[in-house]
């Protein structure tokens, strides 16, 4: 309980790792349509691969520094000496963003969905989808950041960058299934199944490749 | 004495240099021991080897009774963007009981609103040094723990380390300053070849 306070205290306090990500978003859903000519049913088409790509943009771009200002000021240091795993700090750490970034978004995106579609139906279906992948981007993100700890973190985005790319096939089928109308429940027990497995194995990735850095 | 730690044979190479090899010591409860060395002869490497951080290339560490390690090392752990308050509750240090003791002696007691970005190098130290003062361990690993400290500050942390002494605690420490702590010594300019 202590970590995660603290993890809240810190995210909190340094406002530009959770409200950069969130007014990043926020710019590319409001600019895109600038770049379509105003008929509703352009936006409508354009709106989910926009949303989603926005998504996985602001999510690589909110791990940027998860884990490297700790790195660099010995707070990973100190925490890998005095807890002998480092995987809870790493899982606690991604569930912090995901609350102040990921789930802000989450909503911010229903609202656009709500904003362009006209429906609420959608937007409410889009939600919960929306809540599982920015949970999934966070932690597959959090990999990259941490192969890459100190050698600049989009190189280790990159490298993850594959591993998401499945991830958009689904998304992709996701939409079709709302705009026809028809049940995307099997789409969201897949994502969900996803995230099950990626929450308990990363973060146990995670801190081997963060201690392999330590020493 | 109850042993704390002994370190058998440890050898440490960075790529294919060989910083030292063979080293072998104790550390008893309420023993210091004062890692000396010229730079880049291993002395960082040594304390990160003990805390845990670092394994050697070879040999072994084997710690007794040791519940919590204390390490101070060249990074202070603290947050730039934080206050004064906000990091000692990072610290963990918050409850304890000596706390505002310790922050009138190294006169940070007036600083707790203060960013820790606009606090000196050496009132920077201070804050993390009270991770080494509000300590509950029964060793204590600090790195250069005098760099960037006045001459006041430094009366009060080798005082304080004198009394964890008696209080049988352990403590090893590098420093290129001297410091009044009866210790014994490793040179790790004479163990490296």
């Amino acid at each position: 309980m202590k970590l995660i306070n603290f993890e809240f205290l810190k995210l909190r306090k340094k406002s530009r790792g959770w409200l950069g990500p969130i007014l990043v978003f926020i710019l590319i859903m409001t600019a895109f349509p600038l770049t379509v000519e105003i008929l509703n049913s352009n936006l409508e088409q354009a709106f989910f691969s926009v949303l989603w790509i926005a998504t996985l943009l602001v999510m690589m771009l909110a791990t940027e520094d998860i884990f490297l200002e700790d790195y660099n000021d010995g707070t990973l240091e100190q925490t890998a000496i005095k807890y002998d795993s480092l995987a809870l700090l790493v899982a606690i750490k991604i569930f912090v963003y995901w609350s102040l970034i990921g789930i802000p978004i989450s909503l911010i995106g229903a609202l656009y969905a709500f904003g362009i579609t006209g429906s609420i139906e959608s937007a409410l279906q889009i939600l919960p989808v929306l809540i599982i992948t920015t949970y999934i981007f966070l932690n597959i993100f959090s990999f990259g950041n941490a192969l890459s700890l100190t050698k600049g973190s989009i190189l280790g985005t990159l490298i993850t960058m594959p591993l998401v790319l499945p991830l958009l096939v689904v998304l992709g089928k996701v939409v079709i299934a709302i705009n026809l109308g028809i049940s995307f429940l099997g789409f969201l027990f897949l994502l969900l199944g996803i995230l099950s497995i990626i929450i308990l194995i990363l973060p146990m990735v995670i801190s081997f490749v963060i201690k392999a850095h330590l020493e | 004495m109850k042993k704390i730690l002994a370190a058998e044979n440890l050898s440490y190479s960075i790529n294919e240099a060989k910083l030292f090899q063979g080293l072998s010591f104790e550390l008893h409860e309420g023993n210091a021991l004062h890692v000396l060395g010229s730079n880049g002869s291993g002395k960082t490497s040594l304390l990160r080897i003990i805390s845990g951080l670092t394994k050697p290339t070879r040999g072994i560490i084997k710690k007794y009774n040791t519940k919590n390690i204390c390490f101070v090392g060249h990074k202070n752990a603290l947050k730039q963007y934080l206050t004064v308050e906000d990091n000692i509750s990072l610290l963990e240090v918050d409850k304890h009981i000596d706390l505002n003791i310790f922050l009138e002696k190294l006169e940070l007691n007036n600083l707790l609103d203060v960013m820790v970005a606009n606090l000196s190098y050496g009132q920077q130290k201070k804050l993390a040094l009270l991770r080494v003062f509000l300590n509950d361990s029964d060793l204590l690993v600090l790195d250069e723990p005098c760099v960037g400290l006045d001459k006041n500050s430094k009366n009060i942390l080798c005082s304080f380390l004198r009394d964890q002494k008696e209080d049988k605690k352990a403590l090893i420490f590098s420093s290129h300053l001297s410091l009044d702590i009866d210790s014994e010594f490793i040179n790790l300019d004479k163990v490296t070849s």
